[in-house]
């Protein structure tokens, strides 16, 4: 155990006996010294006298040589105990006399005369030299030698005593400071207790006792009260402990109580995204498959209602009539339930192309016609000056318009409609503005509010007098917020009602876009009634009952057409053949639309052949990117398929004829032009364009 | 300084080297060498009145009665020494009125008709007497010095001494022969 580790008792016993015994051994050492120095010196004047005393005395002797009677004078010195040798020389040097205690002949005794006077410690000799005179005349000299036994004997029983003198103030040091070390240590060892007791038990209601006012009782006092504040402090973070426990406890339960409820609500939400997904494939499916007998339906509906009309059997006629409106109901209802699926599904996709915003609206007018002079109403339209082209998904601006203004028809009774377009600047943006105006039923501020949701017009009873699916303005909406333009309504019962959307004139492909292609909406209408002879046209489907519709109509057209039910047979036939047009159906047995597609477009002799898709798949982007020139969607828009083949009827003759340009009849203002228009495209005899192409 | 004096003290002692004469005339020489360290010597240990001298320098005269038997010796010995700032001047005696002027008389042996007469006559003075003369110091006389056994020894007749009004140090008493004279006892007792 090294000295910092010993206990305090020790230590301050050790520190009273170490100083005590130092401060006494270095008084007795000094006091030894001092004694030693100051005898020494008293031992030196001693002999010196001796000296001189018996140089006085021997002085006579010396002179008349008388040697026994010097002899006799220096055995007076045996009486002196510590005067081992005393010699008396002649002035020449010769021994005269001498005296010596113990033995003569010592080794170290060789004096001579050529030594000095007075004293001198030789070794632990003390030797003196004295000359002897009479009356100033020099007879000789003393040498006297001590071994200063007196000294020496003083020295050691002085250190002796000293020893002894030490040893017993150290016991007695020792014992007083056993006792009274207990003033400081007591305390202390007695904190050190209670602390070990506190900090072993835990139990802070200990208190140490305080003995003195002294450092150590303030020690004590502060030691006390630290105990104090701990406790309190112990008690407080029990009571907080357990508090906290409880809480921590009610937290963990409505933890998991949350956690219960999240996953019930989690297992919820994919229980109903599932059935939501469910319900927009089994909506998606259902209205594909209700479109393929539709696709019959109408299309034998419409070649008999012509076979009657040719035949004149009115009633028969009109029954059919009957037959293919409530046909073409259904389609549109199946159509609506689709976008709107699509929409749901995040499906939609956007196909921009640049168009004539005339030409677009002329089409909405002329396919809605019929609806417009049902009610007794009159239609204007009018453009502003600025208005020309416009880029865009034309389908989906169109049906807008188709939506809005067939809206207007069914609530309008012997009214007016108007359709305003004009451009307005907002955020460096150009904006175009549709504005659809009627003087009908209006709508009230309650109903606006349902205005835009699925299947809710704005009352029930209106279904049962207007029909309606309900979905239109619903998937206006949905399409006009997908895209971020703007639609607003502005009505008063009673009032009519003024429907404006706005739409960016220049659309950019900021969301999903699948391939542009570059449609050329030239305007068209006029040059149908361009004949050039008679042109192949080759059909590629393996439904029989499509083959035969589409035979039929495009016969009235005045074009031979080829029909062939597998693509292998086609591309063969396409060949020999070399059609003006071909069109491709996709799902096929063995050999499929695209990959005839692909065949096509890589033939450089059947590459330049138009190839227009029908077919029920949805996928234009995969069309127009294997080079398709158009892409229809079965049931086919017969009016729309009419249009599709005269444009590239003329684009054929212009070719064939070197002449640049041809004359277009622009559509104009004048309601004139728009009558004769509205003829044109009622040879069609097309009455619902609802956007499928 | 120091040389000079080792010279000095190497004459001095010259002669007491040879305490035992070789030859006849050596042996006389030797002897009479010593006596006169002796005579030397008695002057430094003895002290006389003050009154002895005229001046404190006035020379201690040494009175040689009889046949001297120094010749030179004693007159080379003293030569040039001092006691006490005092000159030794050795005189010869003719008369006895030279008596008076002594300090110190050496009665030689040729004197031993006339002893008697010499002490009485420098009785009661301040006067050293030495002689060599068998009860020499019994009959009167203060210092007698002895031949015995080839070394000088002196006797001191201390009532002697003090009717001369002399001081004799302790330490030359110390190596003396005390002698008394014999009617000196029967004078006290009277």
């Amino acid at each position: 155990m090294s000295l910092q580790n010993l206990s305090i008792r020790r230590k301050l016993i050790l520190i009273t006996m170490l100083t005590s015994s130092m401060a006494l051994l270095l008084s007795s050492a000094s006091f030894l010294i001092y004694d030693l120095v100051s005898f020494r010196h008293l031992l030196t004047q001693d002999l010196t006298t001796q000296a001189e005393i018996i140089g006085y005395n021997s002085a006579a002797a010396m002179a008349f040589k008388d040697e026994p009677a010097a002899t006799a004078t220096l055995s007076a010195l045996m009486v002196k105990g510590d005067v081992v040798a005393a010699v008396l020389y002649s002035p020449d040097g010769k021994m005269f006399a001498e005296y010596f205690r113990n033995d003569k002949t010592l080794p170290a005794f060789v004096p001579s005369r050529s030594q000095e006077k007075g004293y001198r410690f030789e070794g632990r000799y003390l030797e003196v030299w004295h000359d002897v005179t009479l009356n100033g005349e020099l007879l000789g000299t003393l040498f006297l030698q001590s071994d200063m036994r007196q000294w020496s004997t003083r020295a050691k029983r002085y250190a002796s005593i000293c020893f002894v003198f030490v040893l017993i103030s150290g016991f007695f040091a020792f014992l007083v400071s056993s006792k009274l070390q207990k003033v400081i240590s007591g305390p202390i060892m007695h904190l050190e207790d209670t602390m070990r007791t506190v900090s072993a038990n835990k139990n802070y209601e200990v208190r140490a006792v305080k003995s003195y006012a002294d450092e150590i009782g303030s020690l004590i006092d502060g030691f006390n009260t630290m105990l104090s504040d701990i406790q309190q402090r112990d008690t407080a973070l029990r009571g907080a402990n357990d508090e906290l426990k409880t809480r921590t406890q009610e937290l963990e339960e409505e933890i998991s109580h949350r956690k219960q409820a999240q996953e019930d609500l989690l297992k919820a939400k994919d229980v109903a995204e599932e059935a939501s997904r469910a319900k927009s494939t089994f909506l998606a499916n259902m209205s594909h498959e209700l479109r393929t007998p539709l696709n019959a339906i109408i299309g034998y509906s419409e070649m008999l209602e012509e076979e009657a009309q040719d035949s004149a059997a009115l009633e028969t006629v009109q029954d059919l009539q009957k037959i293919k409106s409530a046909g073409k109901h259904l389609l549109a209802l199946i159509n609506d339930v689709l976008d709107l699926s699509k929409i749901e599904a995040g499906k939609m996709s956007l196909h921009l192309e640049t168009f004539e915003v005339s030409g677009m609206i002329e089409e909405v007018v002329t396919t809605l016609q019929p609806a417009i002079g049902k009610n007794s109403n009159t239609l204007r339209v009018r453009l502003a000056d600025e208005v020309g082209t416009m880029r865009a998904d034309i389908t989906k601006v169109r049906q807008i318009l188709f939506n809005l203004l067939s809206n207007a028809c069914k609530f309008t009774d012997h009214g007016r409609f108007s359709v305003d377009v004009d451009q307005s600047t907002e955020a460096g943006l150009d904006w175009l503005r549709f504005r659809v105006t009627d003087t009908g039923i209006g709508i009230s501020a309650k109903q606006k509010e349902n205005l835009f949701q699925e299947f809710a017009q704005a009352d029930t009873s209106i279904a049962r007098k207007y029909g309606g699916t309900g979905l239109g303005l619903a998937i206006t909406h949905r399409f006009v917020h997908l895209m971020k333009w703007r639609i607003g309504v502005e009505s008063q019962l009673g009032g009519g009602s003024t429907f404006t959307v706005h739409v960016p004139a220049q659309a950019t492909l900021e969301r999903v876009g699948p391939i542009q292609a570059e449609g050329n909406s030239e305007a068209f209408d006029a040059m149908s009634q361009i004949k050039i002879g008679r042109d192949t046209i080759l059909v590629i489907d393996d439904d029989a009952a499509v083959r035969e519709l589409m035979s039929r109509f495009l016969g009235k057209l005045d074009f031979n057409v080829l029909t062939v039910a597998s693509g292998e047979e086609g591309l063969r036939l396409a060949k020999q053949v070399r059609p003006v047009l071909i069109t491709l159906d996709v799902v096929m047995p063995a050999c499929d639309g695209w990959s005839v597609l692909s065949k096509l477009k890589a033939d450089s002799e059947l590459s330049k052949i138009p190839v227009i898709m029908v077919t029920i798949v949805d996928n234009e982007a995969r069309g127009f990117a294997l080079g398709a020139s158009n892409y229809l969607i079965k049931p086919v828009d017969r009016e729309r398929l009419a249009v599709l083949i005269e444009k590239h009827r003329i684009t054929r003759f212009a070719s064939i004829t070197g002449t640049n340009a041809v004359p277009v009849s622009r559509l104009s203002h004048d309601p004139k032009h728009r009558e004769v228009d509205a003829e044109a495209t009622e040879r069609f005899n097309v009455e619902n364009l609802t956007s499928r192409r | 300084m120091r040389l000079l004096r080792l010279i000095t003290l190497a004459i001095m002692i010259l002669p007491s080297s040879g305490f035992e004469a070789h030859g006849q005339d050596s042996s006389i020489s030797a002897e009479y060498l010593i006596k006169a360290g002796f005579i030397y010597n008695f002057a430094n240990l003895v002290q006389w009145p003050t009154n002895a001298f005229a001046q404190l320098d006035s020379p201690i005269v040494i009175g040689i009665l009889g046949e001297d038997p120094f010749g030179t010796v004693l007159d080379r010995v003293l030569a040039g020494k001092r006691v006490n700032g005092r000159a030794f001047l050795v005189k010869r005696l003719k008369s006895a009125v030279d008596l008076k002027e002594c300090h110190i008389l050496f009665v030689s042996s040729s004197e031993i008709a006339h002893l008697a007469e010499a002490i009485h006559f420098v009785k009661g003075m301040p006067i050293l007497t030495i002689g060599e003369i068998p009860g020499f110091a019994k009959r009167g006389g203060i210092i007698n010095l002895v031949l015995e056994d080839n070394k000088v020894h002196f006797e001191v007749n201390v009532e002697a001494a003090k009717e001369a009004d002399l001081t004799i140090s302790s330490r030359l008493l110390a190596l003396a022969r005390i002698v008394q004279d014999p009617g000196a006892d029967g004078k006290k007792a009277q």
